[in-house]
Parts: structure tokens; C-alpha cells; sequence
């Protein structure tokens, strides 16, 4: 199979769009990518394949076929087109396609956008499209939520390992730390520790959303696109930057309604993914240098640490505690803020993850830049945990 | 008329499911039976929920996974002032979601 | 102005309204909001915050602000009868408004909360500060309130578990009226009331002379 490479990159301020189309937004990302890379716009753009990864363009944007409209929105034609959706798992899956088209020898060169304009509808009906994704009879008619599902695995959780709310907020505040060194994060404010935890008005200021998870312990709702144009690693000499090459993907499925998951505190997928992708790269969870994990429910960072292996299972939060997982930290994870502060624009987000791997493995991630990173993990989960898409990246010695 | 919730028998290997699901999940075999799933149950988790979707007015809902006796793992509302983990409750069958036109039925653990 | 026989015969009667006690509450950032009524002199300025986002149609701001101004200026000019306005700073700058008056002394009148600073849930400790004001320091049985913003209201009607009472003709006009009775707000003011007392007087200080925000996230690109 041919190897790929990433040779360009985008990224939008994550947060509230202020005017314009879904094509404008995922347009600023698929733009600022080509740019990166020294791509011209217009004849002999020398793109073969577009996928755009949303979940929500049909229900909240009343948009289908978005990967169609963007193609031409951008002059792209006649490039093959599709739009991928794997709930918030969707980027990624489309980062894969792409890997695939090219490593099949169908394509040389692959553009992926990923993109989501949430904040145009009410927060409950923000809510009532991300439930979607749950299982229609067994979840989504009784009321629950994605949150709701992480409510009920933070607690058991708690009960099994000893993980208390306090860890899900050194979390969330080492995330926000991170956040103040990326331009493009969502949130640009950090949260006290103490102030979220046990000042007088903790309780009233940061509530419960599903009990135990707290507001300062889920990501917020934002708008966003990032990203990436792949190309085979054996046609990437053209371009302004060298390639970061894409080393491993692993993805798995798990059970649809939680309650049948085998294990009701493990993420099956992630593991499963995780290990696939050390195998296609040859590597182990030791040689990872930095990673993103999906931490939409804070619960989720410290839960995937222990599957993709970098601590043990029930020791993700001790490590935490410890500072392991901040910048200059053992392993450190989501410098770029992750979906906590970053923001969560679903179809985004496997797509941003993986731009910031990129960036830091270039060295180009100022302000939060893990010194001499030069292999990287994404893990974007999809559902609560019923699909997810693991990612390794890797600097290729000159 | 009482509404009552059921579990799906593999009709090769006896292997209960719930949901629903097309095939079964330890023999392949295709075909189920109906039988019906109720009775005392143990609480798995639990969580009280704030932030509800589009449709309910309510400012919080209880939801819990349970286990029944016969192993199957299924979530529901919740009715419980205060919730334990193991703690033993009976599974019952209310509106669960008000619908256009018919109302959605589902467990309620009390 | 010249306080003539006139003048008088058009200015309400004042009913004696205890003053509300200033509090502090800790924001997720740290910062310390500080919440206190405002004077009747203060109008004036606070008017000059209120302005720019008379124009703004995003959110109802445009008819939330300009409704604020004209209550505010009926408190100012003695033509509302037992109307109060209590603000919110941080670091001394202006970052909510809300305002209501006591109809008589078992019913409150909600007027409006404005947000000036988004983000930091600023205005649904403002909105139950002015609960707190009619409920537990003018000791009124219930508070009516309507709303322009269905997002905004929606959720105040679900946390507080609002009363509906429809046949009820709210001042600011709009159907249907809500109410919060004081037994929904024992209910539920621990999870939603912030807020200590008494304020040290170096914090108390700063909120003395509010300062204008210089930038509104409502008007991008604005600046005072």
C-alpha cells in the first residue's frame, strides 16, 4: 500500500460564527489548508477527492450532498465527492477515507473538511440532534441524552476507581491552560480550580448537567471547520512543507445501547482501535510523544489514557493529579485544549485533532509546543463509544 | 390496557436480547420469540439529568441502568428520591415520551 | 426642575422599599461579581451603557435594551411607582442590569435582565438576585414575569418550574404571564442563588462608580 502524508493544514476560530454559509465556514479551513501547503486555486489544482465529515449539515442546515456544493463552491470540479458521517467520530472517519483513496492507488492527492454550524438552533434542540445518535428505542425515546450516557458511566466510574469531581476538574482546567496558548480555541478564559470546586458558590456557578458531570466538566457548543490535504507520500515533494506522514489508523465498533456494553466501565472501542493502529505503525503506546483524546465529558480523557494504554486502568485520574498530562508532563494530552476548551463543532473535531498533531510534530504549536514530539495519537469517538477512529502520525526523518 | 416491555428470544440458542436486534448475537440464528421482560431488578448506575432535549419541560429526569434477574442490562427513567448502587427495584411501564399522535411506552424503575 | 404642585400631582407615592443588601459571588474565573441596587441619580449613567445596544436585533437586545432605558428613565423621572434597578460589575465595570418594582406588597412585577458581558452566566444570577430582592427582602408572595427572548425564558420557566397563569395581564404586555411563587423559589433558589455577604469594603468600592464597558461581544467591532 502507498503511504500518506499530510501536507497542509486549516483551522477556523472554533466558537459562534458570526454570518455566513456552512460552505463559507468549511471554505475558510479547506482554503487556509491549501494555502498551507502551496496549492493553487484554479486550474491544475491537482485535488482528486473531496470529503467533507458533518454530522448535523442535513438536520440542523437543512443541507444534503455538502461535499457536492463545496466542491463547486471552491471550483474544485470535476473532483470526486463525498460526505461522510460517523457522528462525532465523523473527521476522522473521512481522514481514513482519504488515507484509503490514496493508499489504493486511486488517488494521489485528497482534501478533507470538516465542519459543523451548531449554535444556529436553541440549545435544546442542539441537544435533541446530538441524542440522535443514541439508540432510537432503547435511549433516544426516553429522554436521554449524550450527556445523560456520560452521567451514568462518570459514575460508575467513580464507584469502581475512586475518581472523584475534583480530577474531572484538574482536567478541564489543565485543558483551558492549554486553550490560552491556541488562537483558534473556542474558549480564551480559564476557570479556578477552587472556584469550581469548593468555593461557597461552586454549586451555584459550576451545576450539575448529569449528575456527577458538572457544566466545567463538559465541552461547550461551538461552530468550526479544520482541515487537512492529504497526498501519497511518494508524489509530496511539491509542497511548502515536508509531509507528516499518517503511520497507523485503527478503528472499532462497539454495542449501540450502552446498557449491553460487556463491560459497563471499559471503552472497548478505543482499545480495540488504539491497538490497531499501534500494529499498522509498528509501534507502542511508549512511543507516543503527544495525543489528542476525544474528552467531550471530561471522564472520557482520563477513561481513554488507560485504553490506549498510556497508564493503567484505574490509574488515568492519579496521573492527572500528578501533572503527567500537561505539557512537559510524562504523556502529555490535548495541548491544543481539547474539545473542552477548543470547542466541539462535531464533524471538526477528528479533523482538529488532527491538525494540532500535525502542528506539533512540525514544531509549529508556539506557546504549547511539546519539545522534539515527533510521533502523535488522535482518538475521536463516535456515539458514546459505539465507533471510534484512532490515529497515529509520525515525522519522517529527512 | 396495560403496556408491558419484552425481551427477544433466540429461538435456537435461548440467548435473551433487548433491544432488539436482527440477528443474535451468539448463534446468527434469525428468528426470536417474545417473552415478556419485568420484575424486581438491581441498579447498575444512575444520574439525574438537567439539560433535557427539545419536547420536555421538565427541569430534571432521573435515568438508571438496571440488571435484571435473568441478566439482561437495560436503561430507563428513574424514579428514586435517593439512588444506590445495587440497591433492588421493580421495573414498571409508563410514558416515557409524549408523542405526536401515541405516546412512547418504556421502563420506569421505581 | 422646579417640584410645583404639578409636578407632584404626577409623581407617584412612594412606598418604603428596604434597600438590597450588596453580595459577592464567585465566578469559575475567580473574579468576584458584585451585585447592589442602584440610585436613583445613577440612571443617567447607566442609561450611557444601556445605549449602543438599543439598535442590536440579535437576541431581542434591541428590545430588551430599549425597554430598559424607557423603565429606567420613568425610575429617574419619578413617573414608576416603586420601581428599583440592581447591577452587576466585575472589576468595577457594568456587566448586567436587571430591574422590576413591588406592585403592592404581595406581588412583584419582573421587568428585564440584561447581559452585558456573555459568558460567565451573568444574567441568570442577576435574574435570581432580583427574585431574592422581591421574595426574601420585600417579603412578597410571588414575582409575574414575561420575556422577549424565548431561548432565554424558556429556560427560567423549565429551572424555576414556573407557575403559568395566562388570565393574568403582565404590565409589559405579551401572553402568557409566569409566576414565581414562593414556594417554587424555596424550592429552588439553593441550586440557583449565588452569593455571600457582607461585601468587604474594598470590593464594595469598586462597584461604587460602574464603569462603561468599552466593547460589547453583541456589537463586534464597536468600541465607547
Amino acid at each position: 500500500m502507498r503511504e500518506v502524508g499530510i501536507v497542509g493544514v486549516g483551522h477556523t476560530k472554533f466558537g459562534k460564527m458570526s454570518g455566513g454559509t456552512f460552505s463559507d465556514l468549511l471554505s475558510m479551513a479547506a482554503i487556509q489548508a491549501l494555502d498551507d501547503a502551496g496549492v493553487k486555486t484554479g486550474i491544475g489544482h491537482g485535488i482528486d477527492q473531496v470529503f467533507v465529515s458533518t454530522m448535523g449539515a442535513g438536520i440542523l442546515n437543512k443541507q444534503s450532498g455538502i461535499a457536492s456544493a463545496l466542491v463547486d463552491y471552491l471550483n474544485l470540479r470535476p473532483a470526486m465527492a463525498e460526505t461522510i458521517e460517523n457522528g462525532p467520530a465523523s473527521g476522522a472517519s473521512a481522514i481514513k477515507l482519504g488515507y484509503m483513496a490514496i493508499a489504493s492507488g486511486m488517488c494521489d492527492c485528497v482534501l478533507v473538511v470538516g465542519g459543523e454550524m451548531m449554535r444556529v438552533v436553541s440549545g435544546w434542540e442542539g441537544t435533541d440532534f446530538v441524542a440522535t445518535m443514541l439508540h432510537p428505542e432503547a435511549e433516544y425515546n426516553y429522554g436521554l441524552t449524550l450527556p445523560a450516557l456520560a452521567g451514568l458511566f462518570t459514575k460508575l466510574c467513580m464507584d469502581k476507581y475512586g475518581i472523584t469531581e475534583k480530577d474531572l476538574a484538574i482536567v478541564a482546567v489543565k485543558n483551558h491552560e492549554n486553550a490560552m496558548h491556541n488562537p483558534v480555541a473556542h474558549i480564551q478564559v480559564v476557570p479556578n480550580l477552587y472556584c469550581i470546586t469548593e468555593d461557597e458558590d461552586a454549586n451555584v456557578m459550576n451545576p450539575y448537567v448529569a449528575e456527577p458531570l458538572r457544566l466545567y466538566s463538559v465541552c461547550p457548543v461551538s461552530d468550526g471547520a479544520a482541515a487537512v490535504l492529504l497526498c501519497a507520500m511518494d508524489k509530496a515533494d511539491k509542497f511548502n512543507k515536508k509531509p507528516i506522514k499518517i503511520a497507523g489508523i485503527g478503528q472499532a465498533t462497539d454495542t449501540h445501547a450502552v446498557a449491553e456494553r460487556e463491560v459497563p466501565t471499559d471503552l472497548l472501542a478505543v482499545r480495540l482501535a488504539a491497538q490497531m493502529a499501534y500494529k499498522m505503525a509498528g509501534l507502542t503506546a511508549q512511543d507516543i510523544d503527544v495525543a489528542e483524546l476525544h474528552d467531550a465529558f471530561q471522564i472520557l480523557e482520563i477513561v481513554e489514557s488507560e485504553e490506549v494504554g498510556f497508564f493503567k486502568r484505574g490509574e488515568g485520574h492519579i496521573a492527572a493529579r500528578n501533572g503527567e498530562t500537561k505539557i512537559g508532563g510524562k504523556i502529555p494530552i490535548n495541548p491544543s485544549g481539547g474539545l473542552k476548551a477548543k470547542g466541539h463543532p462535531l464533524g471538526a473535531t477528528g479533523v482538529s485533532q488532527v491538525v494540532e498533531i500535525v502542528k506539533q510534530l512540525r514544531g509549529e504549536a508556539t506557546g504549547r509546543q511539546v519539545e522534539g514530539a515527533k510521533t502523535g495519537l488522535t482518538v475521536n469517538f463516535g456515539g458514546f463509544g459505539n465507533n471510534v477512529v484512532a490515529t497515529i502520525l509520525t515525522k519522517e526523518e529527512s | 390496557m396495560e403496556h408491558k416491555m419484552y425481551a427477544y428470544k433466540c429461538t435456537s440458542c435461548g440467548t435473551l436480547h433487548h433491544p432488539k436486534h436482527y440477528v443474535c448475537k451468539k448463534c446468527g440464528n434469525r428468528k426470536f420469540d417474545e417473552v415478556p421482560l419485568e420484575g424486581e431488578v438491581t441498579l447498575v448506575t444512575y444520574t439525574k439529568v438537567y439539560n433535557l432535549p427539545e419536547g420536555y419541560m421538565k427541569p430534571y429526569l432521573g435515568f438508571g441502568i438496571v440488571k435484571f434477574t435473568n441478566g439482561l442490562v437495560v436503561s430507563g427513567q428513574l424514579e428514586v428520591e435517593c439512588p444506590e448502587i445495587g440497591m433492588k427495584l421493580m421495573a414498571t411501564v409508563g410514558v416515557v415520551k409524549e408523542g405526536i399522535g401515541a405516546d412512547y411506552y418504556g421502563f420506569i424503575f421505581k | 426642575m422646579i417640584v410645583d404642585k404639578m409636578e407632584q400631582s404626577l409623581r407617584p407615592k412612594e412606598t418604603p422599599m428596604v434597600i438590597y443588601p450588596p453580595k459577592y459571588i464567585t465566578m469559575a474565573t475567580g473574579e468576584k461579581l458584585v451585585i447592589r441596587q442602584i440610585a436613583r441619580e445613577e440612571v443617567p449613567h447607566i442609561l450611557e451603557a444601556v445605549k449602543p445596544l438599543m439598535t442590536v436585533e440579535a437576541d431581542f437586545y434591541d428590545i430588551v435594551a430599549s425597554r430598559i432605558y424607557s423603565e429606567l428613565l420613568g425610575y429617574y423621572r419619578y413617573r414608576v411607582k416603586d420601581e428599583y434597578c440592581l447591577i452587576g460589575t466585575i472589576n468595577g465595570i457594568l456587566v448586567g442590569i436587571v430591574n422590576g418594582r413591588m406592585v403592592d406588597d404581595k406581588v412583584g412585577m419582573s421587568y428585564h435582565t440584561m447581559t452585558l458581558k456573555q459568558g460567565l452566566r451573568i444574567g441568570a444570577q442577576l435574574f435570581a438576585a432580583k427574585m431574592e430582592y422581591h421574595l426574601d427582602f420585600l417579603n412578597q408572595e410571588e414575582v409575574w414575569i414575561v420575556a422577549e427572548s424565548p431561548n432565554g425564558f424558556k429556560r427560567w420557566m423549565i429551572e424555576y418550574e414556573l407557575e403559568s397563569r395566562p388570565e393574568i395581564w403582565h404590565e409589559l404586555g405579551g401572553v402568557p404571564t409566569y409566576v414565581l411563587t414562593k414556594a417554587l423559589w424555596e424550592k429552588h433558589k439553593e441550586a440557583k442563588l449565588g452569593g455571600r455577604r457582607p461585601v468587604k469594603e474594598e470590593l464594595l468600592k469598586t462597584a461604587d462608580h460602574p464603569i462603561l464597558p468599552e466593547t460589547y461581544s453583541q456589537i463586534p467591532g464597536y468600541k465607547r
